[in-house]
Parts: C-alpha cells; sequence; structure tokens
C-alpha cells in the first residue's frame, strides 16, 4: 500500500444474524482511480459499499479513508455515516422530494456551516459543472432520470469528499440512455480526478468504467485485476463465467501434455484447452470458451470439429450461430446468416480454458 | 432516528407510562383493600370474592355470549362486504366507502342510546313499526338484541382488514386460475379466500377481543333488563359494597387482561403470518371487478340494509330525540319540537366545560399525543435492536387494558403519586389516559407513514453529514407532514369519540362530553344526554369532514 492509497479496507467481516455476508473483504482505492464491485446479487458487493459508507455494522476488520481509519472492530472505533465525510450516489438517487434542486444540493454545506453566499455559489458552480444550471429552482419530481441522477452526483460531490461511492448508478436508466451516461460518467470522474467506488453488477459497465474490477462471490473476493486481466485471465470458473459470453461444455479430462489438457464431450467431442485447475485424468471438468472465441471454419483441420448448425438468430450488429452439440448448446458470432447444416467449429486451444 | 440517550429517555418514559398504571392494578388485585390503606395486605381474597359472586359468572357467560356471536355475525357480513366493493362492479363503490367506514368512529354509548331512543319500548321506529303492523317483534334489551347490535357494529372493523388484504391480491393469481379452467365461483373458492384466509383470521381474533372489551352498548342495552357482561360488572363493583372496592375492581380487571392480553399477543402473530402471505401476492396491480349483472340490487339491498340499521336508525333516533320534549305512542313529534335540551346543555357551566374540554382535548390533546407518537415511532424507526422491540411490546400492551380499567388506574396514578396529584383534577390526567389508552392505534398511523419514507432519502442525509436526529428533523418529519396531518385528524375523532377511558378520571374540571353522557345517563337525564350525544357526532363528524377534504385514508 502506498501513500496514494485514499481507501484501505481490511479483512472486513459482516453478518446478518448468523448469516455471513462479507467473510473477510481487503481491499484498497488510490486516488484518482475508479474501482468497481462487481458481483451477482447476495455476493456481498452493495454490502461492502454500504459498510464502507456506515450504513451497514460489519462486526470485525477495518476501513481507513484518508489515513483516517473510520471503522476498526478490534480498535472498537466506528465513525457514524454522517462523520465519514463521504459522498454516495444511490441506485434510486435518493433526491428528498420535499427540496429543490438547489437545497438538495445546498443541504450537505448548510450541514457543514458554510456561508449562505458562498453556498449559493458552489451549488450554482456544481449544478453548471454538471448541466443543470438551469433547473435549481424544479423539484425532484419535475426532473427526467438522467437529470434526477446529476443532481444526486452533484449532492455527493459538492462537499468535495475524498472518495465518491456509486451504487449501481446506471442501472435505473433505460437501455439506450445507459451507454451514453456510462461515457459521460467516466468522463466526468476522470475529469475531476475523482476517486470512485462503483458497485454494479454488470460486467460490461464494469469494464468500461473502472481502472480496476473486484469480482465478489459469496462474501469474498474472487478476484481482482484491471478489465484486461479479469476478462482474459480468469483465476477460477467462477471469474471466467462470469466475465464475458462463455459458451461451457462439460466433460472428463482424458489426457493431459504441457499445461493442457484433452476433454471429452458426451463420449464424442474432443477439445484440447489450458488447464486451469488441478483436474487430473478421468476427473469431472469444465471447458469455458467465449463466444466470439468459437469459429467457424471453412474445412476440417487441427481442433475443428464438424457440428450440427441448428439456427442463426441475426443480432443486428453480427450473426449468432446455435450449435448442438449433444446435449449441449454452442454459441458462435460470425458476419454472415448460415443456413442449418453440418459446419465445422475451431476450438483455438489457447482460448479454452479448463476448470 | 433519534441519538441514543434521547431515545432511552423516550422508551424509559413510554414503559413508565405504560407499566406503572398496569402494574398497580395487578397489585392491587392482591391485596386485601385499597392499596393505600395501611390495613391492606397481600391476598388473594379480592378473586375469592368475585368467583364466589354469581353475577361475576353471569358476566362472563354473557361476555363470551356476545364475543362470540358478534364474531359470527360480523365476520361473514364483513367479508362478504369487502369482497362486493372491492371485487365487482358495484355501482356507487366509491361513494359507500366512507358510511360503512362511520361505526367505528361513533361513540358506542351514542349508537347504544341511539338504539334505545329509535328501537326501545318507546322509540321511534318501535312506535312507527307497532301503528303500521300491530306489534314490535324485537327487545332491544335482550341479550340477543345486544349481540345483534354489536356484531352490526362491527361489521366495518372486519370489512377494513378484509378488504384491504383482497386489494392486496392481485388479479393476475385469479387470471391464472381462469386460464388454468376454473370458473369464477371455483377461483373464489380456490384461490382468492384462501390467499386471503390469513387477514380473515387475524379479524376473527380482533373482533373476539373487541367483544371482551365493548363496555358502552351493553352498559346502557343490558341494564333495564340485568344483562352484566365483564366491564359493566366492573362499572358495577363501584356502588357494589358502598366502600371503593378497589381490590375487586383490580381483581376484574385483572381477569380481563388474563384473557386479552394473550389474544393481543395473537394477533400480531397472526398479523405476521398475514403480512407473509401479502409478500407472495402477485405484482399487478390492475383488477378487473367481477360482473355483477342483476345481483347488484341484491348487493345494493344488503348494503342499505346493513348501513339503515347500523347508522341511520340510531343516528337519527339521536337527533330527533334531541329536538322534542316528549316522545312515544300517540304523541305527534311535530308539536313536541324544542330546542329547550340545548339551551338547558349550554345553560350549565359543567356541560359547556364538557364541551370544551372535548374539544381542547381532540385538538390540542390530539397534536400532543401524535406528537409523542412521533417521538417514540421516530426513537425505534429503521433500529431493529432490542430496544425497538421492546417498544413493539410496551405499545401492544395498553391493547388488552379496556379503556375503563385504563381509566381507573391512571385515576389511581394520579390519585396517590404525590408530585402527580395536583394535576388529577386537570385535563392533563385525561388526555395521559387517552394517549395511553390509543397508544397501538396512533402508533400504527405513525408507523405507517414513517415506512412511506424510502430509507435511502434517510441515509443519504445520513452520508452528506447530517446526525440522526438532523435527519429526523429535516428529512423524515417533512416527508411525513402529511401522514402526521392524517394521523392527528384520526386522533382527533378517536378521541372525540372516546367515553370509557374518563368515566373514572370524571371530576370537576376534567369533564368529556364521552364520560359525562355515561354518567348523565346513569342519573336519567335523558334530554340532555340526547343533546349532548348530537353534539358529540357533530364533532366527530367535522372531523370526519375535515379528513376527507383533506384526502385522509381512514384505514391503512
Amino acid at each position: 500500500m502506498t501513500d496514494k492509497t485514499i481507501l484501505s479496507v481490511d479483512n472486513l467481516a459482516l453478518s446478518y444474524g448468523s448469516n455471513p455476508i462479507l467473510k473477510g473483504v481487503s481491499m484498497h482505492l488510490r486516488r484518482g482511480e475508479v474501482v468497481s464491485l462487481l458481483g451477482p446479487s447476495g455476493s456481498g458487493k452493495t454490502t461492502l459499499l454500504r459498510a464502507v459508507a456506515g450504513l451497514e455494522q460489519p462486526h470485525a476488520g477495518s476501513v481507513t479513508i484518508a489515513g483516517r481509519t473510520i471503522y476498526d472492530g478490534a480498535g472498537g472505533i466506528d465513525i457514524p455515516a454522517e462523520k465519514r465525510d463521504l459522498g454516495l450516489v444511490f441506485q434510486s438517487y435518493a433526491l428528498w422530494p420535499h427540496k429543490t434542486v438547489f437545497d438538495n444540493v445546498a443541504y450537505p454545506l448548510k450541514l457543514r456551516k458554510v456561508g449562505q453566499g458562498e453556498i449559493a455559489e458552489r451549488v450554482q458552480a456544481a449544478l453548471k459543472n454538471l448541466g443543470l444550471g438551469h433547473l435549481a429552482e424544479r423539484y425532484p419530481h419535475q426532473l427526467s432520470g438522467g437529470q434526477q441522477q446529476r443532481v444526486s452526483i452533484a449532492r455527493a460531490l459538492v462537499y468535495n469528499p475524498p472518495v465518491i461511492l456509486l451504487d449501481e448508478p446506471l442501472s435505473n436508466l433505460d437501455a439506450k440512455m445507459r451507454e451514453e451516461a456510462r461515457a459521460w460518467l467516466r468522463n466526468l470522474i476522470v475529469e475531476m480526478q475523482l476517486s470512485a467506488l462503483v458497485v454494479t453488477h454488470d460486467q460490461s459497465e464494469a469494464m468500461a468504467m473502472s481502472d480496476r474490477i473486484l469480482l465478489l462471490n459469496g462474501g469474498v473476493i474472487e478476484q481482482q485485476g484491471s478489465p484486461q486481466e479479469m476478462y482474459s485471465q480468469p483465476q477460477t470458473y467462477f471469474v471466467a463465467d462470469f466475465m464475458g459470453s462463455n459458451n461451457i461444455l462439460k466433460g472428463r479430462i482424458v489426457e493431459i501434455r504441457d499445461g493442457e489438457a484433452c476433454v471429452e464431450v458426451d463420449g464424442q467431442l474432443r477439445l484440447w484447452g489450458r488447464r486451469r485447475s488441478d483436474a487430473a485424468i478421468g476427473q469431472e471438468v469444465k471447458a469455458v470458451l467465449r463466444v466470439e472465441q468459437l469459429r467457424l471454419a471453412d474445412g476440417p483441420g487441427e481442433h475443428r470439429v464438424a457440428i450440427d448448425l441448428a439456427t442463426s438468430m441475426f443480432l443486428g450488429d453480427r450473426f449468432e450461430y446455435v450449435f448442438h452439440a449433444g446435449d449441449t448448446l454452442l454459441r458462435a458470432w460470425g458476419s454472415r446468416p448460415e443456413a442449418a447444416g453440418q459446419r465445422w467449429l475451431e476450438f483455438p486451444p489457447e482460448a479454452v480454458w479448463v476448470f | 432516528m433519534l441519538q441514543t440517550l434521547p431515545r432511552r429517555a423516550v422508551v424509559a418514559l413510554l414503559a413508565l407510562s405504560v407499566f406503572f398504571p398496569l402494574g398497580l392494578v395487578l397489585w392491587q388485585s392482591v391485596l386485601s383493600g385499597p392499596f393505600f390503606m395501611p390495613s391492606a395486605q397481600l391476598s388473594l381474597e379480592s378473586f375469592v370474592f368475585i368467583f364466589e359472586d354469581p353475577d361475576f359468572w353471569m358476566a362472563t357467560r354473557n361476555t363470551l355470549i356476545i364475543a362470540v356471536g358478534m364474531s359470527v355475525i360480523a365476520i361473514p357480513l364483513g367479508a362478504v362486504l369487502a369482497f362486493i366493493m372491492v371485487r365487482t362492479d358495484l355501482p356507487g363503490r366509491r361513494w359507500l366507502e366512507t358510511p360503512i367506514l362511520i361505526p367505528i368512529f361513533v361513540s358506542p354509548v351514542v349508537l347504544g342510546f341511539g338504539y334505545v331512543v329509535s328501537l326501545g319500548p318507546v322509540g321511534f321506529f318501535s312506535v312507527w313499526f307497532e301503528a303500521l303492523f300491530g306489534h314490535v317483534p324485537w327487545n332491544i334489551y335482550s341479550l340477543a338484541a345486544i349481540v345483534v347490535i354489536a356484531g352490526l357494529t362491527h361489521v366495518p372493523h372486519v370489512y377494513l382488514y378484509s378488504s384491504s388484504a383482497l386489494r392486496n391480491l392481485g388479479s393476475d393469481v385469479e387470471e391464472a386460475a381462469r386460464l388454468s379452467g376454473a370458473s369464477p365461483f371455483r377461483v373464489a373458492r380456490d384461490v382468492s379466500i384462501p390467499m386471503v384466509s390469513p387477514a380473515l383470521l387475524y379479524v376473527g381474533v380482533l373482533v373476539f377481543f373487541l367483544g371482551f372489551e365493548i363496555f358502552g352498548l351493553p352498559l346502557i342495552l343490558g341494564d333495564p333488563e340485568g344483562h352484566l357482561v365483564l366491564t359493566t360488572y366492573l362499572y358495577k363493583l363501584t356502588n357494589k359494597l358502598g366502600t371503593p372496592s378497589y381490590h375487586l375492581m383490580a381483581a376484574v380487571a385483572t381477569c380481563i387482561i388474563a384473557v386479552t392480553f394473550p389474544l393481543v399477543l395473537l394477533q400480531r402473530a397472526l398479523l405476521k403470518s398475514a403480512q407473509r402471505f401479502v409478500a407472495m401476492k402477485g405484482k399487478s396491480a390492475r383488477q378487473r371487478p367481477l360482473a355483477l349483472g342483476p345481483w347488484k340490487w341484491v348487493a345494493l339491498a344488503v348494503i342499505a340494509l346493513w348501513l339503515l340499521l347500523t347508522i341511520v336508525v340510531p343516528v337519527s333516533g339521536v337527533a330527533l330525540r334531541s329536538v322534542v320534549s316528549s316522545w312515544g305512542a300517540g304523541i305527534n313529534l311535530l308539536e313536541v319540537l324544542t330546542l329547550d335540551h340545548f339551551r338547558a346543555v349550554f345553560e350549565e357551566d359543567v356541560m359547556i366545560r364538557s364541551i370544551l374540554n372535548s374539544i381542547l382535548i381532540g385538538t390540542f390533546g390530539g397534536a400532543l399525543a401524535v406528537g409523542g407518537y412521533l417521538l417514540v415511532g421516530l426513537a425505534t424507526h429503521r433500529k431493529p435492536d432490542g430496544l425497538s422491540r421492546l417498544v413493539d411490546y410496551i405499545v401492544l400492551t395498553p391493547r388488552a387494558v379496556p379503556g375503563l380499567m385504563a381509566g381507573l388506574a391512571v385515576f389511581w396514578v394520579f390519585l396517590f403519586v404525590p408530585f402527580l396529584a395536583p394535576l388529577r383534577s386537570t385535563l392533563f390526567s385525561v388526555w395521559f389516559a387517552y394517549a395511553v389508552v390509543w397508544l397501538a392505534y396512533g402508533m400504527r398511523l405513525i408507523q405507517s407513514a414513517l415506512m412511506q419514507v424510502g430509507p435511502e432519502l434517510e441515509e443519504a442525509g445520513r452520508l452528506v453529514g447530517a446526525s440522526r436526529a438532523r435527519v429526523s428533523l429535516d428529512i423524515t418529519v417533512p416527508l411525513i407532514r402529511n401522514g402526521l396531518l392524517g394521523a392527528w385528524l384520526l386522533v382527533f375523532m378517536i378521541f372525540e369519540r372516546e367515553y370509557s377511558t374518563g368515566v373514572y378520571l370524571l371530576s370537576p374540571g376534567t369533564e368529556v362530553i364521552g364520560a359525562q353522557i355515561v354518567s348523565l345517563w346513569a342519573s336519567g337525564a335523558v334530554d340532555v344526554v340526547a343533546a349532548l350525544s348530537l353534539i358529540n357526532m357533530l364533532l366527530v363528524g367535522t372531523g370526519l369532514a375535515l379528513a376527507l377534504r383533506f384526502g385522509v385514508k381512514l384505514h391503512d
């Protein structure tokens, strides 16, 4: 950990009754860095964010922000949420419906006993910065979803918190606006040099927005790394399966050679892939291959297998082919429609991971 | 959300307000005489006395008959009414909702009086009926009549709970059954009714429980033929021995609580399981009403008959009685019209005082009570810890203590706690008793308002730097303004309607209309009772009109 670290979480544990939610999570966030907490529902990602914010009660571990310990289970330190000086953008935005946009954003400054004149100045600046200058006198219900989100961000930023926490920031926007908002948000974070911790369940959102991804599973960090590492070098089956669109084939190892294993699926299909676990010959394994790595080939050859194409689907920017390999459905992408019938498929061994 | 110290103080004060009077009753019940007498010792003789008293057993039997009988009448009627109102295309449903709920807000003692003057031996309706058909087939003073009237006037309670359960039931579950091949009748039998059965079970226990509490109706209707119930037995004990028989009253009260408290706990458990059922409901909010066809006239006739019997007959009786000087067979009512009764009321200081006190206790007292409930609500709001669970049970406890006994217990508290004694003959003692008796009701209003506030709105406040108290002040309370206004209006109505709690607290300075009516009824001042009853209904009606004007939901 360097002095650039602005948020560090050490071995944080939290339970609801006898049900453990976080089982000792450690992480850190550097100044100016965006880290995503990614994971399926129930993985503890939102709980971790809320525990950092002071809205959930951990029972062990510690949290430090900008060198100040805000929670320490052993030391009995537990700074209440309002004294942690963090900014949180809620999934539902949580704008106060009885306050105008201006008053929503001004409230944190009012609590900090900032003078009236300065409040007006800073709130106007924050609103202008987010393109909301003309909406100050409106009430939240008079705004669109995207505008509400910006107000919520303005409210979380106006008092310059060292770290901003975002809980599923894009999930309340419709699909089309989400991609635009994603780019806008990433740009804002980079431009304002914010240190941000983002919770999301959407892997493409996490990859697009963050410098680093923490993938949580069942209350522990399964793997962390840059988006590229997470996508192309998964350490476990869970990570491989969670990131990207995958073909998953269940089979048995029949041969092992130089870090590669040959998997037999349904007694007919045999394919070579990288060994990602210490499974031995004869053991049940899963072979994972990204959909975009499974290629339609023009004829027989090494690592190629003839399989029945059931149908092709038009997805707009590409076609998706659906193959029957015994009981398993395989998917591949291409640029042309293909008629049903037998086709050759290439399984590049460097792209097949055997867990 | 409150900070730790004020939070503990609020809860401690609450616990003291609830448990001290109750504890006093329980302690008094095992003493040989009034607890302020030096000669009083620990003894079970009060229980021995009442258990040997045949009247006690008669009262117990009657109470059971009434509780069972009114459940048998009110539950099917209320459930059918709810089904018709919620699930069918009955014309004028919207318009009928408010009248159906009115009996909840009319004081039972006023209702009882209304039945006497309308359907009693010389009642207005009895006289008309006799003139038309030769004789009157009913006897309003019989136990059966009390059961029927209690049953009919408790239909709204059943209606409230079953209609909200039916409303929560999305029509998608019914449509799914229709598409699977079930006829509408099968749908109701196999899907709708089983799905609201937890609510019906809950309301069954509730009505049975209310049967143990009723006081006003049997006090007025049961007196002429001597039909005692436990509450009226308790009330009459005061005069039975001549001396203050506090230990006997406490023993009766303890017996009643021994039945009602487990019933309250049972209701709580049932409500929880009912809510679990609701959580599994289908999502669809839109409901397609069932077409009644020609049956709508039958349904309308049933509702009209019920409204006639439970509202029109007693209320018109009271109104009419308050403006005539004499009544009975052979009297032309037009010739005896008079405003003398109201003049009599407004000429007596005591009456004017009781009206003013009633208004004060409803408006200021109501606001103060809502403020107190709000503090308790904020103390436990979104803090699911041991203290909040404790508050849950504290709030539930007064529910098991009928108003008459709660008033008695508060009277004892103000009589014998030295620094409270000077407040006994002020309105504060009455207000305190009212606030404790209606604690559970008020807390439900406050809690349902608080639950409307999204937790993230408060969390956002904490995150930007507001303390718990600050969040309550700046975010939670402003957001539930309307809920608080609604709670205030409803508490106003409930406080105007209240009669039994003030009975033992009645003294110069603490007169309220409800208790005054009970006391005047005993002295036979029927004219004044009629005028006061009408004034009482007008006060409640004003609250109701305001509540409707402000769009307050009469139920949650």
